[in-house]
C-alpha cells in the first residue's frame, strides 16, 4: 500500500503540472525510483495507471528508471554502490544495507532514497507559440 | 531532454520533484508551525496491537491536569482509537488514511489546521499500526516513541532497525506477558540499544499503568508535580 501512496502523489503531481501548462494530453511520464524506497516498480506502474484512468494522462507511457543505492560507510569510509536484493521479504521488513567492504551497517545514504517525477511529455490543444 | 524527436505539438516539461524529499519538507513545515505556537509534539509508532492507544491514554491521564493536550490519531478506517482517547477528555482529531499504511506530513498538517494550536501544550500523534512505511514518512514531531510489545515475539528490534533508529524512546510493552510469550525483556532491550545506542528504553505494562512515568520522564515531559521520582536517565524496570 506504500506503492499506492507514491502512485497517488505522482499522479497528483503529473495532473497538476499538465493542468498548469494547459496540456491536452500527457503522452509520457518519466520517473526515477531509488532502490531504497522499497517501492516495487511494477506495482508502482500498476497503481499509477489506476490513478490516471479517465484523466488527460490515461494513455501516457510510464518510464521508470531504477536508481541504485549509493552510500558512504561511516566505519571504513567505503563509498559506492551497494546492491539491494530483489526479494519480496523486503515488502514486509526493511532491508538494512551493510558495507560491502567491512560489513558495518552505519551507512550514510548518498542516493537511492529518491522517488522523482522527472518530466512529462505533453501535447497541446493548440501549437504553442514558442514550439 | 531532447526535443529532436517530438512531433508537431508535443513538448517536454521538466518537473524534477522528489517526493521523498517533499515528505521531509512537509514534516519540517509542520515542526515550524508547532514551534510558532509553542506546541511540543511527540509521535507514537508501533505494530497493530502493540498498545499505542493504551499508552497514549495513560500518558494523557497523567499529564492532562498539568498540560493542555491534543491527539491526532491515524487509522485506516475506524474511529475506535480516537473514541478511546477522547474518553480521557482531550480533543482528538481522527485521520482516516483510507487504506494508506502510514500518516504523512500532509495528513498531519490537515489535522493541525483543525486544532487551536495556541491552546495546546502537547500534541501526541498516533501513527497507523505499522513499523515499516511510517519510517519513510516523518510527520513532524520533536520526540518519537516506538512501541514494541513482547507479543510480537523476540526479534522486533533487529527486524525493524530503521524505525528503532528514528525513535528517541523505545517502550517494550506487555511485560506482564513476557513469561507466557517466552520473551526475554532484557535481551529485547539489549537488541534495541544495539541498533540505537542513544535510545532510552523503558519496559511497560501500559494497560496496568506500569512504566508510564518512566516513559514520560524519558520524553522530557516530567514536571515538578508529575510524580516521577527519577531523573531523565531512565532505564525502566527490567530493561
Amino acid at each position: 500500500m506504500h506503492d499506492v501512496a507514491a502512485a497517488q502523489q505522482i499522479a497528483a503531481t503529473v495532473l497538476q503540472t499538465a493542468n498548469e501548462q494547459e496540456a491536452e494530453l500527457v503522452r509520457r511520464i518519466e520517473i526515477a525510483l531509488g532502490a531504497m524506497t522499497m517501492i516495487d516498480a511494477e506495482q508502482l506502474e500498476f497503481w499509477l495507471k489506476q490513478g490516471l484512468r479517465g484523466t488527460v494522462a490515461d494513455d501516457a507511457t510510464i518510464v521508470i528508471e531504477q536508481m541504485p543505492l549509493r552510500a558512504r560507510c561511516r566505519s571504513c569510509k567505503y563509498e559506492g554502490e551497494i546492491e539491494v536484493p530483489d526479494d519480496p521479504i523486503y515488502h514486509l521488513m526493511p532491508f538494512v544495507p551493510t558495507c560491502p567492504e567491512c560489513g558495518a551497517d552505519q551507512l550514510e545514504v548518498l542516493g537511492g532514497a529518491e522517488c522523482v517525477v522527472r518530466s512529462i511529455r505533453v501535447s497541446d490543444a493548440e501549437i504553442a507559440d514558442e514550439a | 531532454m531532447s526535443d529532436s524527436n517530438l512531433s508537431d505539438n508535443s513538448r517536454d516539461i521538466i518537473i524534477d520533484v522528489d517526493l521523498h524529499r517533499r515528505t521531509s519538507e512537509l514534516a519540517d513545515e509542520n515542526l515550524s508551525l508547532l514551534d510558532e505556537h509553542g506546541v511540543t509534539a511527540m509521535d507514537v509508532l508501533g505494530s497493530v496491537g502493540s498498545g499505542k492507544t493504551t499508552l497514549i491514554g495513560q500518558i494523557v491521564r497523567r499529564l492532562r491536569d498539568r498540560l493542555s493536550i491534543a491527539v491526532i490519531a491515524g487509522d485506516i478506517t475506524t474511529r475506535i482509537d480516537a473514541d478511546r482517547i477522547e474518553r480521557e477528555g482531550v480533543p482528538v482529531i481522527q485521520i482516516q488514511t483510507g487504506g494508506a499504511c502510514h500518516l504523512d506530513g500532509e495528513l498531519v498538517r490537515r489535522g493541525l489546521e483543525r486544532l487551536d494550536l495556541d491552546a495546546v501544550d502537547l500534541l501526541i500523534v498516533e501513527n497507523v499500526g505499522n513499523l515499516i512505511c511510517p519510517a519513510a514518512f516523518p510527520v513532524g514531531s520533536h520526540r518519537r516513541v516506538v512501541l514494541l510489545s513482547v507479543t510480537e515475539g523476540p526479534y522486533m528490534a533487529v527486524k525493524h532497525p530503521i524505525m528503532v533508529r528514528q525513535a528517541d524512546v523505545a517502550g517494550i510493552n506487555k511485560i506482564d506477558l513476557a513469561d507466557a510469550m517466552e520473551v526475554d525483556v532484557a535481551k529485547l532491550a539489549e537488541d534495541v540499544r544495539s541498533v540505537h545506542p542513544e535510545i532510552e528504553v523503558v519496559a511497560t505494562n501500559a494497560r496496568a499503568g506500569e512504566g508510564i512515568d518512566e516513559v514520560i520522564a524519558a520524553l522530557g515531559l516530567s514536571g515538578a508535580n508529575s510524580g516521577s521520582d527519577g531523573p531523565t536517565e531512565n532505564e525502566g524496570r527490567d530493561a
